[in-house]
């Protein structure tokens, strides 16, 4: 299954790792799509949004492959039928034909963090305006734990020597009401930060300042990002791939910004100590979209995917198949 | 479908719990021997039975100093199979990086055999369903759990010994955090840490009811853990049929006090005995196991001459 084919089975030159993940990993991806449209984090797993997300941008960027396009269409209206009245979308998905009596709302009252995901999505599938409205409303409702007044007055009054950060600053927690971190923060500010200006609420651009703020003041001193947590107890935080990542496609329209520079300089050192295909391919993207990437990278993703296909979650085979593509457009464009 | 919850007795009801510390200086001894010899005074009921374990992994190891050792997942698991168990399931959500075979590479896990990969489950992104947290201890009512931890007919929480910054230290009871998933509550899973720590452990583990301990005590960690300590040789394992009474001998042999451990001391009124008048120790003594493990500045009232209290 992973060998290497000349050409996609759409003809199409993709040069040699782009035909890799053309005729292997979107296959793959392919296959382990529910019949409800979504995917779960493995095959025959329940779906959820957010490896559905990841699969659905994975196969609009190869539209052309046999499958893809119904197969994203599919993606995409599973993200449609899922969305809560709120605006938000759920962890946890309930069947799209709910039991008797129930609803969705029922089932799951309110949404978190992969509301960001789900407009995301939207926002490269196009014609979702008012879900993507609503979504984006959502979120700037969404406010985390320690931007509320008793927490800061707490906090002002207790003070906290055990973590060194802001608290003038947040972004978006992974669980409503608790605190902000690096990875929703980040994919907030990637919907927000991209979706046309005349749905945005007018609180978004108070939050994205904030959030922006809040990513800068949570980074590992030496660059890069982990969870959120740059320094706890006096001793420095190691930053990790996932989270630098999707910082720094959060905060790209200030790529040349000396932290912005610092990060990639860290995620570009760390590549070769890399073995796992999620890191490497994560990696690479980030280094690609910031033009940072170096030749042998595809080569290497490729390597380190053969004969472990079979072992790749749904959104590892994204990852895989969006850091060999050739283009780059399931990253959109932001204003 | 959830596991069925058990329920809550006091711990004035229960009958006394056993506890056997087993020397071992190094992961390459035979563990798998240890730990079977161990669990067969226990007589425990999984012949046939599915078996969950769960080890502590909370991120990337290269020095194989802060998570569960392989060596003594797959002793443990070996052991569980001699014992009879139809199937020996491995499975966390680590707390702070997603990339689950990143942490196995880092761990060297593949030396340890593919059989034991093979058995591995990523908790974060397991199918999930809800569970009532019926004691109420936290703000948290209700959490989503992995459906693969749901469905063991028994389960056995498997931490390393460690003090933990927040906690005071992290043993088999701290250890259930990570069976919450990431793809729900994210990497921290902050929700329980904002719910309060100490009573969200305990919500969890009435919930979930782990039926065993083994305590990696091999080399443990102390000050600044659970990640950014320093290792710290103990050369013992820990293990019982009450996961409150392992982590009070646990912290014992810390030479620490499990009653000022908050998470311990409550768990001690409704999950199992914290007192050491109601703990059978079998084996080495804890006086002959005791290792002064550091702790940070926070957590000092926890270190005290261990008096048999």
């Amino acid at each position: 299954m992973d060998t290497l084919p000349e050409l996609s089975k759409s003809g199409l030159e993709w040069g040699a790792e782009g035909a890799f993940a053309a005729s292997v990993l979107i296959p793959a991806l392919l296959a382990s799509q529910n019949p409800d449209g979504g995917w779960g984090f493995r095959a025959n797993l329940q779906s959820r949004i957010e490896p559905t997300a990841w699969a659905f941008l994975a196969l609009r960027e190869y539209s052309t492959e046999p499958g893809a396009e119904s197969a994203s269409q599919r993606a995409i209206d599973f993200i449609r039928d899922a969305q809560l009245p709120n605006g938000s979308w759920p962890v946890a998905t309930p069947s799209r034909q709910p039991a008797p009596g129930t609803d969705h709302a029922a089932a799951e009252e309110n949404g978190a963090w992969v509301t960001a995901l789900g407009c995301w999505a939207l926002l490269i599938a196009g014609n979702s305006r008012d879900p993507l409205k609503r979504g984006l409303e959502w979120l700037c409702n969404d406010r985390p734990g320690e931007s509320g007044f008793w927490w800061r007055l707490r906090r002002t009054i207790a003070g906290n020597s055990n973590v060194k950060q802001s608290d003038s600053y947040f972004g978006w927690s992974w669980t409503p009401g608790t605190a902000s971190w690096v990875e929703p923060t980040s994919h907030a500010l990637i919907a927000l930060r991209s979706a046309p200006r005349d749905i945005l609420p007018a609180t978004a651009a108070e939050r994205i300042k904030l959030a922006e703020a809040m990513l800068y003041d949570r980074m590992c001193i030496g660059g890069g990002w982990n969870c959120g947590n740059p320094m706890v107890y006096g001793v420095p935080g190691e930053p990790l791939v996932g989270p630098t990542v999707w910082a720094l496609i959060a905060l790209r329209a200030d790529s040349q910004r000396s932290q912005n520079q610092l990060s990639l300089d860290w995620l570009e050192r760390t590549f070769g100590e890399m073995g796992s295909p999620e890191s490497m391919t994560l990696a690479h993207i980030g280094l690609k979209l910031n033009k940072r990437d170096g030749q042998n990278q595809p080569a290497l993703i490729r390597k380190s995917l053969e004969n472990r296909v079979q072992d790749l979650s749904a959104p590892d085979l994204a990852w895989a198949a969006l850091a060999l593509a050739s283009k780059i457009t399931w990253v959109p464009t932001q204003h | 479908m959830p596991r069925p919850e058990p329920a809550l007795t006091p711990s004035f009801k229960r009958p006394p719990s056993r506890v056997v510390i087993r020397k071992a200086q190094s992961y390459g001894a035979d563990l798998s021997g240890i730990i079977f010899e161990a669990l067969q005074i226990f007589g425990l009921p999984v012949r046939g039975k599915s078996v969950f374990l769960k080890p502590n992994l909370v991120g990337p190891d290269h020095r194989r100093i802060i998570n569960t050792h392989p060596a003594v997942i797959a002793g443990t698991r070996e052991a569980f199979l001699r014992l009879g168990a139809a199937q020996v399931v491995i499975g966390d959500g680590p707390a702070v990086e997603r990339d689950f075979q990143g942490i196995l590479e880092s761990m060297q896990f593949a030396q340890f055999g593919r059989d034991l990969i093979a058995n591995l489950v990523d908790l974060n992104t397991d199918d999930v369903c809800k569970v009532i947290l019926h004691t109420r201890a936290s703000r948290l009512h209700e959490l989503y759990l992995p459906n693969s931890l749901q469905r063991a007919d028994f389960v056995v929480s498997l931490p390393k010994l460690k003090t933990h910054h927040w906690a005071g230290a992290s043993l088999s009871l701290k250890n259930m955090f990570g069976v919450v998933p990431g793809s729900c509550y994210g990497w921290p899973k902050n929700i329980l840490h904002w719910a309060g720590i100490d009573k969200a452990i305990l919500d969890l583990n009435a919930a979930i009811r782990p039926d065993f301990a083994i305590v990696d005590g091999i080399v443990g960690m102390e000050g600044n853990g659970p990640i950014q300590g320093q290792p710290k040789a103990c050369g013992v394992l820990i293990i019982g049929d009450d996961p409150v009474a392992v982590d009070a001998t646990a912290a014992r042999v810390m030479e620490l006090r499990p009653e000022k451990i908050k998470h311990i001391e409550a768990a001690g009124t409704l999950l199992g005995h914290l007192h050491a008048d109601k703990i059978e120790q079998l084996g080495e003594s804890i006086d002959s196991s005791k290792t002064d493990f550091a702790v940070i500045d926070q957590f000092k009232e926890l270190k005290a001459a261990i008096n048999g209290s």
